[in-house]
């Protein structure tokens, strides 16, 4: 397997406020990576600087290029929607599309336009003629086309509806299997991207606090719901967090043993949303009540 | 070079005032021509207009009366030339503001973002700005004043074809016309040396500034010239500023190269002797190096610039 992007203690400060802090990291080829971490966590600064939009301190190697002084090359490799409000509102569909197909040699103009059949999408509207949601359809059928070893998504769904959201993901996910591709992705609906993803990186205050496949995910966190006389038993094993819901305790375990834990009540492998709020907010911190719902 | 034809397209998409405004300043000067008044003075004074009073035949003998015998010829350049230099006027307002906004309006839509997840480079990019710039909106307004030259030709023999003016001045003179747009061809070019650097400073304050970039551009050299003026009581700035804005004309020289009261049609030869003066002048190639010099601040400058 090669790496796609290797960073070694990559730090980035705004002034004299440091947002990332040495981060070290690998994405093999092939991996649908989630980068997933709270507002101001350093998520967008780390994709800043694989892309080179931003300096930075330390080692990145995107593809085997570093991204500050070789970005000309690797944007040819790699394409990227930081944010979906960037199309330019003064251009037309046909006009984008012919741009796109003009500058970039790996666009493939017939899949852009297949998908963009399955739209509502006017090809002589102006991008302030579309709604929002069409503008990340133009968009995305736009990047999608691109035959990019990397793709990199800075909160590609934000302010979209549900709907939208769905049908952004069954795209990409069959896009990702109809090409071999690798795939970062960041974003705040947790719940909707960690069926697709191979890995998960938490950061938090500008460090990665967890960075797993999500098959071992499984193998090591464990969430159990004690039965009502277990609750100080479940509580000596030491849970690295706790909540009430409906009156019954849930602790989260990392990498107790399954079957010790499952002799004191329910258990179940804890959702990627349910492990970011516990690592966020670890015991004695928060007692949450409501799920991660942001 | 593909890339870059692709970029000048994408910016005659978004700056569609760089090529309507030709052709609507076309169109007015157009009717203005046929349903204005029209004045022919003593003193080469040739004007259209809607406030000016229309001459009368014996008028129009008078001022041709005397002269060489190519003053009708001299009239016509110089009517043509009326029309070239507006439409230069015009063109150079809207550069102005096309120069000003263009690095700075990406940056405030963050569309920004869109281009750079292109495989163009920002030299490229800053490269097919400047030749929009400098090579095709100025060939393009030439282009539409030659077709104007045309139009109007026709306009005046609609006009005045059966009255006594008609045969007094001329219509339609292929030599004059030719003449005039490879004179203009060659003025634009000395004038865009000329004035590079002050292009470039535009396109600069336009990639640095985060909003109000006409301020920028404006207010620095201001304040130097007067903060120049209480401290030291001089003008070394405003003379240096002066010279960069109007000092080719200064080097032109039209009055010593064509003298006084010239009647009659300046040939190519006169045109060649007018720019060799700026050609030949170091502060011309000064300034291109400055903005070359610039071109490279500016390419770094939206290379590295993250405030997105």
């Amino acid at each position: 397997m090669t790496a796609i992007i290797e960073a070694r203690g990559l730090t980035k400060s705004y002034g004299s406020t440091p947002v990332v802090r040495g981060i070290d990291l690998n994405v093999e080829a092939g991996r649908i990576v989630g980068l997933i971490g709270p507002n101001g966590a350093g998520k967008t600064t780390v994709i800043k600087a694989i892309l080179g939009l931003t300096s930075f301190q330390g080692e990145l190697k995107v593809l085997g290029m570093d991204p500050r002084t070789e970005r000309d090359a690797l944007m040819k490799e790699v394409c990227f929607i930081a944010d979906v409000a960037v199309l330019p509102r003064w251009l037309k569909v046909s006009q984008a599309v012919d741009f796109v197909a003009g500058v970039h040699p790996r666009f493939d103009r017939k899949r852009a336009l297949e998908f963009l059949a399955k739209t509502d999408i006017k090809m002589d509207s102006r991008v302030r003629q579309l709604s929002k949601g069409m503008v990340t359809q133009l968009h995305l059928a736009l990047i999608l086309a691109i035959d990019a070893k990397l793709l990199v998504l800075d909160e590609p769904t934000l302010g979209l509806d549900l709907l939208f959201r769905r049908s952004f993901y069954d795209n990409l996910l069959n896009d990702y299997f109809n090409k071999e591709r690798t795939i970062l992705v960041t974003t705040h609906q947790v719940e909707e991207i960690e069926n697709i993803l191979t890995d998960v990186l938490f950061i938090e205050r500008g460090k990665i606090v967890l960075n797993s496949p999500m098959e071992s995910l499984a193998e090591r966190y464990m969430q159990l719901i004690p039965a009502a006389g277990n609750v100080d038993r479940a509580r000596a094993l030491k849970p690295f967090w706790e909540r009430e819901i409906f009156g019954r305790v849930a602790m989260l375990f990392d990498g107790r043993n399954p079957q010790e834990l499952a002799a004191l009540g329910e258990t179940r492998a804890p959702s990627v949303a349910d492990l970011f709020v516990a690592m966020m907010q670890p015991i004695g911190t928060a007692q949450s009540p409501s799920k991660e719902a942001a | 070079m593909n890339n870059i034809l692709w970029l000048i397209r994408r910016e005659i998409w978004e700056n569609r005032s760089l090529w309507i405004a030709p052709l609507v300043l076309g169109g007015v000067l157009l009717i203005t021509a046929a349903f204005g008044g029209m004045h022919i003075g003593g003193n080469n004074g040739f004007s259209f207009g809607f406030n000016a009073d229309s001459t009368s035949e014996a008028e129009v003998r008078h001022a041709i009366a005397g002269g060489p015998l190519d003053k009708r010829q001299f009239i016509y350049a110089a009517t043509l030339s009326g029309f070239t230099v507006v439409q230069l006027l015009i063109m150079s307002i809207v550069l102005f503001f096309y120069l000003l906004d263009t690095l700075l309006a990406e940056r405030k839509d963050r569309s920004i973002l869109f281009w750079k997840s292109l495989p163009v480079s920002d030299t490229e990019v800053v490269a097919s700005k400047l030749a929009t710039a400098i090579v095709v909106v100025p060939l393009f307004v030439l282009t539409v004043s030659a077709v104007l030259h045309v139009l109007f030709g026709m306009v005046w023999w609609v006009r005045f074809h059966n009255s006594p003016l008609g045969g007094l001045l001329m219509s339609w003179d292929t030599v004059t016309w030719l003449n005039v747009q490879a004179s203009f061809l060659l003025f634009i070019a000395v004038g865009i040396l000329w004035y590079l650097p002050l292009m470039t400073y535009l396109m600069l304050v336009s990639v640095w500034a985060r909003r109000n970039a006409f301020l920028w551009a404006v207010l620095p050299p201001l304040s130097i010239l007067l903060i120049e003026a209480i401290i030291s009581q001089s003008h070394y700035f405003a003379d240096f500023l002066g010279r960069r804005l109007v000092g080719l004309f200064q080097l032109f020289d039209l009055e010593s190269q064509l003298g006084k009261g010239h009647e009659r049609l300046p040939a190519l030869g006169d045109t060649l002797a007018l720019i060799s003066n700026p050609l030949s002048s170091q502060e011309t190639w000064f300034g291109v190096l400055a903005a070359a010099a610039m071109f490279v601040v500016i390419v770094r400058i939206r290379r590295m610039r993250d405030d997105s």
